[in-house]
């Protein structure tokens, strides 16, 4: 009950965020993105033509009409049809988030996961070669560009000058297996950049919870290294796991499956958003713009949850 | 302390530990020697810094490393040697013969267990009882520390409970296998007066219930008086002087114990003077003078002091060692 209380609370408390964002957005789409007027008219339209055609679309009403009626969708989560491909938008979007998902997911879970493996061994073994190892391996990641990862992958795996075992793009899920080999390259390019930042931040928070007083007191009690680093050192470093893990799901969501999507040629969310920026495809701006602000307040309330979780002393007042 | 036949249980020869650090490698405890017999209870006094607290963890082997080290010297707990003894080993005696209670009660337990959960662990580890079994032990002990309501308290985690509760909990856990000696690392340093005392008297008393020894770490005199009957006083990593309490505060031999005894405040002193402060500063550790660490604070040094370290030699006709080419009559 105390955790529905604050449930809703807090997404109450999201509504001013998600207002801010669909606010700025509009006027960005609105007025400062692409004004289909001459695209739908011929050449040499005369004025009184002009002025119907902005009156057909809506540019003609004053702001605050139009963006009340942009609320209005946002509240009904019905954005109209797509100005491309007249397909409605919520059709367009059930179709595309499962595939982001399904491209998204290994990846976020094997970065975060390997991450969090590497950094407990580079911080058990701080200073010695296998620690330099794994924060160099680190480094690499980080300072490789995505794009170069993924182009190294694919000459690695999907040329003829490499393995030559998957296909170089596109999207298939009818089986499993082929689902693993699409889904690997993009997989792999993804985990190497990630594991870089990732497995840097979690030993640095590793290594400064291997200082804590506990752990020299469970120490002092003979407590054997893997229960102290389970115990003593993981369930402590929770915390900020956690938080990183939470805030990179929105950023993964848009920034990881746009570039991916659009390489790949994969029917995803990112894809569509990708198509939509190009050709200036309003209703579908408008909606990813509100689905991602709200990914925001999710993602932050999953976070102050799960802290709750692994820490007694968080209470959900 | 008499010096019977009998073995000490806890003999410290020689024992020299070191910091690498940027500046350059820190001698934290540097040459020494004490024994602790059955039973007994050893006060380490001396100012913040001096390396009481890295000689109680060597005792554990518990010296972080890196950037610390136990260089050389020997660590004898009934014959074994504990400064040469591999982890596996050393786990072995942590918590169960030997055990450690720390400075800073707040921080001192795992925040994210509860402090039964803690307890059980060791009880489990150390003394092969069910779950069930360590439970009920876990409570019987912390009844013992003086925790009201034990069964309830169990399951608290410590952020629930006050510093000198926490306190409490860790001298319970620190005693509930029953260990022959346990190094208590300034235990009182942290809570507020009247709590100081409770559990000073708590530690005495379960001390002797126990019957183990103690090496009770401690920046305060008046500490000392009330528990030990024999003190070591150490300065810059070494001991200047190791005596009985009864001589310790009659006739302190060593200038700097002087000077410690004299700055214990007393309730028969007027408020408002003035105690006497030894003048000068600690040396730092990095940079120690070639002869005596306390010279440039002594009214007594003179040229020889300043060229060579004196040892710590018994004085003659008394039970009392000191580490200075001048010591008081
Ligand atoms: N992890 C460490 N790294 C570097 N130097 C250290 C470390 N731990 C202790 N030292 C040094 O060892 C010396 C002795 O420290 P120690 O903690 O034993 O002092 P102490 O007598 O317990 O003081 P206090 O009364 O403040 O607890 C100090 O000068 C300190 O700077
Ligand atoms: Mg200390």
């Amino acid at each position: 009950m105390e955790v529905l209380q604050y449930i809703v609370r807090k997404l109450i408390a999201g509504i001013p965020l998600v207002l801010g964002v669909t606010l700025i957005s509009f006027v960005l789409i609105v007025y400062f993105g692409p004004d289909k007027t001459y695209e739908l008219l011929g050449k040499n339209p005369t004025a009184e033509e002009i002025a119907e055609i902005r009156s057909q679309l809506g540019y003609d009403q004053p702001f605050t009409t139009r963006y009340l009626d942009y609320l209005r969708e946002v509240i009904r989560l019905e954005f109209g049809n797509s100005e491309s491909t007249d397909e409605k938008v919520s059709s367009i979007l059930a179709r595309t988030i499962p595939t982001s998902l399904a491209l998204a997911i290994p990846g976020f879970i094997l970065g975060n996961l390997l991450g969090v493996m590497l950094a407990l061994v580079a911080a058990y073994f701080r200073g010695y070669w296998i620690d330099k190892f794994i924060m160099g391996f680190a480094a690499v990641g980080m300072s490789i560009s995505f794009l170069i990862a993924i182009i190294g992958f694919q000459i690695l795996l999907s040329s003829s000058d490499g393995l030559d075992l998957l296909p170089v793009r596109g999207w298939d899920t009818s089986t499993p297996l082929q689902y693993i080999r699409y889904v690997t390259v993009p997989t792999l390019a993804t985990v190497f950049v990630a594991l870089g930042y990732n497995t840097r931040f979690y030993r640095a928070v590793i290594v400064e919870e291997m200082t804590r007083d506990h752990v020299r007191t469970a120490r002092a009690f003979g407590v054997p290294p893997a229960q102290l680093f389970y115990r003593n050192i993981l369930k402590n470093s929770m915390i900020p796991i956690v938080t990183r893990i939470m805030f990179s799901i929105p950023v993964i969501v848009i920034s990881g499956s746009l570039l991916l999507e659009s390489y790949f040629g994969i029917p995803g969310v990112g894809k569509v958003t990708y198509d939509a920026i190009v050709t200036g495809d309003q209703p579908i701006l408008k909606a990813v713009v509100v689905l991602t602000a709200v990914l925001f307040v999710v993602a932050q309330l999953l976070a102050d949850i799960c802290y709750r979780i692994v820490d007694p002393r968080v209470s959900l007042k | 302390m008499a010096a019977g036949t009998n073995k000490p249980l806890l003999s410290v020869r020689d024992l020299v530990v070191e910091f690498e650090t940027d500046q350059g490698v820190l001698r934290a405890v540097d040459g020494v020697s004490f024994d602790i017999h059955a039973g007994e209870t050893l006060g380490l006094v001396g100012e913040s810094g001096c390396g009481k607290t890295v000689t109680g963890l060597s005792i554990l082997g518990l010296v972080p490393s890196p950037p610390g080290r136990i260089v050389s010297g020997r660590i004898l707990l009934e014959g074994s040697d504990l400064a040469g003894m591999d982890e596996v080993g050393l786990r072995k005696i942590r918590g169960s013969k030997v055990s450690m209670i720390f400075q800073e009660p707040m921080t001192a337990l795992n925040p994210v267990f509860r402090i039964g959960n803690q307890m059980r662990d060791v009880l489990q580890r150390h003394q092969g009882l069910t779950r069930l079994q360590a439970h009920s032990a876990a409570i019987e002990i912390l009844a013992k520390v003086g925790i009201p309501e034990p069964a309830v308290r169990v399951e608290d985690y410590p952020h629930q409970l006050s510093g000198g509760m926490r306190q409490r909990v860790m001298i319970a856990m620190a005693l509930s296998c029953g260990p022959k000696l346990l190094v208590a690392d300034e235990p009182t340093t942290a809570l507020d007066v009247t709590t100081q005392a409770q559990v000073l008297e708590q530690i005495v008393r379960l001390q002797q219930e126990f019957g183990m020894a103690m090496l009770l770490v401690t920046h305060d005199l008046g500490v000392v008086a009330e528990t030990c009957r024999h003190a070591v006083v150490m300065y810059c990593g070494r001991i200047v002087e190791s005596s009985s309490i009864d001589e310790l505060f009659a006739r302190p031999r060593h200038p700097y114990t002087t000077g410690l005894l004299a700055s214990i405040p007393r309730a028969t002193e007027e408020r408002g003077d003035e105690l006497p402060v030894i003048p000068g500063m600690v040396p730092d550790l990095l940079h120690l003078p070639r002869g005596c660490a306390f010279a440039d604070r002594c009214p007594k040094a003179h040229e020889r002091c300043r060229q060579s370290v004196p040892h710590l030699d018994l004085l003659q006709s008394t039970r009392t060692s000191v580490a200075c080419y001048e010591p008081n009559a």
